[in-house]
This record gives structure tokens, sequence and C-alpha cells, in this order.
């Protein structure tokens, strides 16, 4: 399984999704699904860190030209 | 070159020798003065006259075309008439402003009483000749290909340095570099003056070209000069500058003169300017405006990605509020709930057995106390023990001196024996004479 972090945003978050979906459909067993929720917490970080990142880049941009 | 007027040789004819005499009581109708005017100008033999086109009217449908003869020193002007395919016969067309020389007779129209020269030949001169000479030029270098469409190239959206060829402290100068720094302050100029009139202009521009194409940061090229007569303006037609002109890798901008003047360098350049004004319009931007244009872009893509991340993180929080992310116990709960019910089904188990298990110790309890000898001590009855506990039922073995217990309901005796005397054999019980200590601890 690829590591949260190498994902592209919307890899991540179309993940995350589906991880979403399995966990409220049920019928996994519990080994399964505390893996499956680690995974998403993992994406959800993962996806947070893309957009923190993209936030802190366009403040930068828009502070840098406000000076 | 220009053939003389052969008019004086014509003898002009006296109204007299016509014969009319009239007076205020015999005056002649207009009809009869008209002829007479046209008979006599019909004598006027045909005549070479030079001067300027002043008008031309040409009607589609009509087959005159008139057009006004102006002398070219003195406010004169005569009025010309020629069929039109001799006027669409003329290559290049005859253009109001030309010299020509033309050969026409003096003709009068009865009906309105118009005086015209009927031109059967007409000739450009000066002017009109040079005006033809360029005419020609330019149907040789477009048939060339020089100014075709697709050699034009495009003008850099910001030159790092423009290139000026223009006379010094000309207007075209002030014109070009006041209004390129009005639109773009920070614009450089590289100003290489030449002749912009006379026998040596064509030279020098050509020269200017040379060294601004040399030039590594020039990467446009104006030629300006204000506006001026045709001659003025001839060496930018000259052939040996349109063709350097077309030979240059830099973009070249013609900006010679008014709006009206045309030399062929507005055809070889890859931009005509009207004026040069208008060139400082081509080759730089409006800084203002494109500022605006900039601020007005950036606004708008902060504001597409702003509510791009922002929708985004909405999806992401909604994702992350869902209860199977939020809170991971609540993917435990119903195992949790589960496993609780279980271990309460089995203590509840577990307890009914442990009562059951009681309720059987209970009773086998008091079965065992219902068989036990307590009773019987009660009614009066006594064991006797041996100092091990042994319950004596003989006197064999017990020794005079030895300690015995002697157990009662209410307690147990530690005692002695002082003798001991075997029953006869009537079947009296053994006497075992004792000396007792009592303890009152209950029996259990």
């Amino acid at each position: 399984m690829t590591e949260p972090q190498q994902l592209s945003y919307e890899q991540a978050r179309e993940e995350l999704i589906e991880v979403v979906r399995t966990l409220e459909q049920g019928g996994v067993t519990l080994e399964e699904s505390l893996a499956l929720w680690e995974r998403g917490e993992a994406l959800a970080t993962a996806c947070q860190q893309w957009l923190n990142g993209a936030r802190t880049r366009l403040e930068q941009a828009i502070a840098v030209d406000d000076e | 070159m220009i053939p003389r007027a052969p008019a004086a040789s014509v003898p002009w004819p006296r109204l007299t020798a016509v014969g009319l005499k009239t007076s205020p009581e015999q005056p002649a109708p207009v009809r009869q003065i008209a002829n007479a005017i046209a008979g006599w100008i019909d004598q006027l033999g045909a005549v070479w006259v030079e001067g300027q086109v002043a008008q031309v009217n040409r009607r589609p449908g009509v087959q005159t075309v008139f057009m006004t003869l102006r002398d070219s020193v003195a406010d004169i002007s005569v009025p010309l008439t020629c069929s039109r395919t001799l006027f669409d016969s003329l290559n290049p067309p005859l253009v109001e402003g030309a010299s020509v020389v033309v050969h026409g007779k003096p003709s009068y129209y009865a009906n309105r009483g118009s005086l015209s020269l009927n031109v059967r030949e007409i000739r450009m001169v000066g002017l009109g000749e040079l005006l033809a000479r360029l005419e020609r030029r330019r149907q040789v270098l477009a048939a060339e290909g020089l100014f075709a469409p697709e050699l034009k190239r495009s003008l850099p959206f910001l030159p790092q340095v423009v290139g000026l060829v223009t006379a010094p402290n000309s207007a075209a100068e002030r014109d070009v570099v006041e209004n390129a720094r009005r639109r773009w302050p920070a614009v450089r100029f590289e100003v290489v003056y030449a002749a912009m009139q006379g026998p040596r202009s064509a030279t020098e521009v050509m020269e200017a070209l040379d060294r601004l194409e040399r030039h590594p940061d020039v990467d446009v090229i104006v030629v300006a000069r204000g506006g001026g007569s045709v001659e003025d303006l001839l060496p930018f037609s000259d052939e040996a500058l349109l063709r350097a002109v077309h030979r240059m890798r830099t973009p070249v901008v013609s900006a010679i003169g008014h709006e009206p003047d045309q030399p062929l360098l507005d055809l070889v350049a890859d931009v005509r300017a009207s004026t040069p004004t208008d060139a400082a319009g081509l080759i730089v931007p409006d800084m203002a405006e494109e500022l605006h244009g900039v601020t007005w872009a950036r606004e708008r893509i902060r504001a597409l990605l702003t509510g791009l991340v922002d929708r985004e993180q909405a999806g992401l929080d909604a994702l992350r509020s869902r209860p199977a992310l939020a809170d991971p116990r609540s993917l435990l709960q119903t195992r949790v709930e589960e496993v609780h019910g279980l271990r309460e089904r089995a203590r509840r188990c577990l307890g009914h057995q442990l009562d059951r298990a009681a309720d059987d110790i209970d009773h086998r309890r008091a079965r065992a106390r219902a068989l036990s000898p307590l009773a019987t001590l009660q009614r009066g009855y006594a064991v006797v023990q041996d100092a091990e506990g042994r319950v004596l039922n003989s006197v064999a073995g017990v020794r005079a001196g030895g300690a015995v217990q002697i157990r009662l309901a209410d307690g147990r005796i530690d005692a002695t024996t002082t003798s001991v005397s075997p029953a006869t054999t009537t079947g009296t019980k053994t006497k075992t004479k004792t000396t007792a200590a009592t303890s009152g601890e209950p029996d259990d």
C-alpha cells in the first residue's frame, strides 16, 4: 500500500472516502476495521497537510504582494 | 519633354465673323448664342495642357469621367472630360493630386453652357510619374513576395530595448519617446540618428538599421519621421532600403508621416504605424492598463484558489467528522456491547450455578447435622476420646493416669484416668474413674 504522504491530494481523498464508506458499511473483522481506521487517519492527515501547504503558499504569495 | 501647347497657332474666330448682329431691339435667343459659341469653340484645335488633377468624378454607369485640372501655380482651373475607357486604362490609376499632361480639345456643352477639355490622351508627369514608378515598384516587390502577410513578425510584448531610427531633434523622435514613456516609464531606447530626407537618407537609414540589428538587446526597431511631400518621403520607398528591411530579423515598425502617407516601407515593415505617436502605442504596452489587468487577474485566481482550498477543507472536515473517523470508539462500540452482554450472560450463568451449589451445600449440611451425635449428647450421653482424639469404645488400652477427653453436648472435659476396671460378664458398663477439667467451648 502506498504511504499516504506519497499520494496526490486527489488520490488520498478518494481513498479516504472509500475507507469511510467501508467502515460505515461494516461487515469487516475487527482487525480489518482497526487497520482501515488507522489508514483513514493517515489519509486524512495527508489531505490536511496538502491543504495546509496550499493555504500557506497562498497566504505567503498574498503577503509578499501586499508588502 | 513636356509638349508645347499648340493653342496659340489656332486663330481665335471673331464673334462678328459669323455675321451675328444683335441689338436691344433684336436680341438673339439662347439657343442661337449657345450654338454659335459651340460652333466657334469647335473650331479650336486640340491642345496639350499641363496641370494638376484637383478632382476626379467617376460615376459607375456613366461613360464620361469628369475631372478638374488646376494650374500648378495660379488659382485657375479647367474642367476635363474623358472617356471611361481611357481613364480606366491608366496604370497606375490617376489619383487626385497627380501632375499630368493631357491632350484635349476644347468643347462646349450647349445644354449646360459648360466648357471642358475633351481629353484623348493623359500622360503622367513629375509627381504623377513618380507615383507611377512607385506603383510599378510596389507591384514588382509584391510579386516577389516581400509584403507577404506570413512574413510579418509580431512585436515583443515588452521590448528590452527599442531601436529608434529618426532625424536628430525631430518631432518624430519626441513623439515616439515621450508617448512610449508615458505608457511604460521603464522603456529603454537606443536611438540612431539618420538623415530622414534627401539623397543620403536611404543609405543612412540602412546603416542605422544594420547597427540596431546587431545590437543584442534591441528587439524592435521603429523608423520614424514626420509627414512630408511625396518627394520628401521617397527614400522610404527606396528599393535597397525595402530589401534591407525585408532581410531584417528584428521586427520593424514603420512610422512615417501622417495617416494618408504611404511609403512602401509601410508594406515591407512588420507593423505599420500611422504616425510616430501611434508607433509608441504599438511598441510598448500601457502600464496602467496592464497593471489593472494583472491586478484583476490576480484577485480572480486568488479568489478561485482560496475557494477551492476552502471547499476541499470543508469536504475533508465532513469526512473526518463522520463517526467512523471522528470517534473510532464507535467502531468498537457494537463489539464492546456484544462482549459486555456475553460477559453478563456468563456471569449470570455462573451465579445460578453457585446458588444451586450453595443450596446443595446447605441441604447436605442439614442432613449431616441431623446425623451428628449432638442430639444423643444432649440427652446426657458423653463421648470419651483418648489423647490422640480416638473415640474410646473399650477400656482396653486405657491406662490409669492417661489423659482422656470427655465430650458433652455443650463442651469438653479434659480428664485424667485414675483407674480402669473392665466390666463384669453381666454386661455392666465399664467404669472409668477420672478427674476432669471442663472446657466450655461448644462442639461444632
